[in-house]
């Protein structure tokens, strides 16, 4: 019952259920089933897409949003990696920061969007902190979750060994929670994507999600759905990338 | 094995279990490890062992009582205690012979002469095929001898093991055991060895420290006269020896007069 599945049969399956999701769509729009108007065909989505692209400058856009989510994510971990390490080897510096940090993740990011707006009015400035907020401290809880776990043993041998709290903290702890901040991370690059749409749907010009909207209003609904396959591809591309780099920065995990 | 490496002078260990509750886990203990020898701490388990290690170790203080290393009294873990944990310590994310020159990395010891050492004692633990293997790639046992060259290779005055080999099969065991014989022998360290186990406890040891339970207290310090003097290479050399089984029938009975008193 529980047998596993061979990589071909899951390559078919999983073309296959696309196949059916494509077929249904293209059947639907081509017999006049939906209001092409609202759904247009997955053809015409694919050849807006295109032309988006390589004729009307779309790719500004898109550089534009990876560039909010790059900038805004790297502050974010460049904060969350070092305190959330801290957190996880000194209790005394959990006592101080956990109260706050877990008291953050209830608020939800997109509730700030109007204050970020009178903060910082209309720039990149607001959309940053949006993606800065939403991620950070969920970012700080899992890498101190993470660093609890490292065995106490490996911290008292390397004391034994004459280690100071420095050099335990730099050389023992930190390379040994490494493999899972980057999963840590790869899993709230996602969320930072989803703060981004919201951030440019909401108050922007710029980007993918200003785009859809600017679509919205001249009832362009290939040019929201086109948006809505760049996204995902984007979300794709950034996963995949980072399980790579996993793979590759840490070889001694693929023994055994 | 003149002058004593290590004084252990009447210490007692009460760990607080919060709510104003406290158990006295070692209560007065004292003895001597002599320099360049093996002691082996042999008890029941629960009887305070790991406990006694452990301040040796600096990783636990003494609540009353000193130890003594070198004229110096413990204050914390030190370069000069080498610990060897029964679980696997082994650094994954260094190589076999990063992990040995770990001690020395942080130590400050050159690269010239850190890359010697190291390779002079991944070879004494035979590991020499195995110096750029990543420690996932090592069984139990090969990791415990990295563990092992990774203390020496530091240099420490005594090394310091609880169970090392617990978590072994039977047959890396005797290996493991054999070759602790072999350092012992050519890098003269001082070792003192945690064990419940008689058999490892009597090839191992130039002196065996008894330990009773609850309080862990010294209940006899034994030397196992039948090897005279000499360490036994071989395992099965020592189990045919006369004298082998008067000192195991002994340590059993000692073992079950602490059995029966437990809880
Ligand atoms: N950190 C600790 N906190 C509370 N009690 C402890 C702690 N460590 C050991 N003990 C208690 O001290 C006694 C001796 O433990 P231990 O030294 O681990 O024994 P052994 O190594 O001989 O099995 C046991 O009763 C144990 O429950
Ligand atoms: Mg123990």
């Amino acid at each position: 019952m529980r047998a596993p599945v061979g990589r071909p049969q899951r390559m078919i399956s999983g073309i296959g259920i696309w196949a059916l999701f494509f077929g249904v769509w293209v059947t639907a729009s081509g017999l006049g089933l939906v209001n092409d108007l609202l759904v247009p065909a997955p053809q015409k989505v694919f050849a807006t897409t295109w032309d988006l692209f390589f004729a009307r400058d779309f790719g500004g856009d898109v550089l534009i949003s990876i560039g909010r989510v790059l900038a805004a994510f790297g502050m974010a971990c460049a904060v969350a990696v070092p305190l959330g390490v801290m957190m996880g080897a000194f209790p005394w510096i959990e006592a101080i920061f956990a109260p706050f940090v877990s008291a953050w993740r209830y608020l939800p990011a997109p509730s700030f969007i109007p204050i970020l707006l009178m903060w910082f009015g209309t720039g990149e400035a607001p959309k940053l902190a949006l993606l800065f907020i939403g991620v950070i401290f969920f970012l700080i809880t899992l890498i101190m979750d993470h660093t609890k776990t490292v065995r106490e043993e490996l911290v008292e041998t390397a004391l034994t060994l004459g280690a100071n709290p420095r050099t335990v903290v730099l050389r023992v702890i930190f390379p040994s929670v490494l493999p899972d901040i980057v999963t840590a991370m790869r899993q709230m690059l996602a969320m930072a994507w989803t703060y981004l749409v919201i951030a440019e749907i909401v108050a922007s010009t710029t980007g993918i999600g200003a785009m859809m909207m600017r679509a919205r209003r001249f009832l362009n609904t290939d040019e929201i759905l086109s948006g809505i396959i760049v996204i995902g591809a984007l979300g794709l591309l950034f996963d995949l990338a980072f399980a790579t780099l996993h793979r590759l920065a840490f070889p001694y995990l693929r023994t055994r | 094995m003149t002058d004593a490496a290590l004084e252990i002078r009447a210490v007692s260990k009460r760990f607080d279990l919060g709510r104003g509750k406290s158990v006295l886990a070692v209560d007065g203990i004292g003895f001597d490890v002599a320099r360049n020898s093996i002691c082996v701490l042999l008890g029941p388990s629960g009887c305070g062992k790991s406990t006694v290690l452990r301040m040796m170790a600096g990783l636990e203080t003494p609540t009353a009582g000193e130890i003594v290393i070198g004229g110096r009294t413990v204050q914390g873990p030190g370069r000069d205690r080498g610990m060897v944990f029964q679980a696997y310590t082994s650094f994954d994310w260094l190589s076999v012979r990063r992990n040995v020159e770990f001690g020395m990395k942080i130590n400050g010891v050159a690269p010239d002469e850190r890359r010697e050492r190291a390779a002079r004692f991944i070879d004494l633990v035979g590991l020499t095929k195995f110096a750029d293997a990543y420690p996932s790639q090592l069984s139990g046992g090969m990791r415990q001898r990295v563990a092992i060259a990774r203390t020496l290779a530091n240099g420490p005055e005594v090394l310091l093991m609880d169970e090392p080999f617990g978590a072994l099969d039977a047959e890396t065991r005797w290996l493991m055991q054999e070759l602790m014989i072999d350092v012992a022998e050519k890098t003269s360290t001082t070792m003192v060895i945690v064990t419940h186990d008689l058999e490892e406890a009597i090839f191992l040891a130039d002196k065996i420290v008894f330990l009773s339970s609850h309080p862990g207290r010294v209940k006899q310090e034994i030397v196992p006269e039948f090897k005279q003097g000499q360490r036994i290479a071989d395992k099965e050399d020592l189990v045919s020896r006369d004298g082998y089984g008067t000192l195991e029938a002994h340590l059993m009975r000692l073992m079950r007069e602490e059995g029966r008193g437990q809880p």
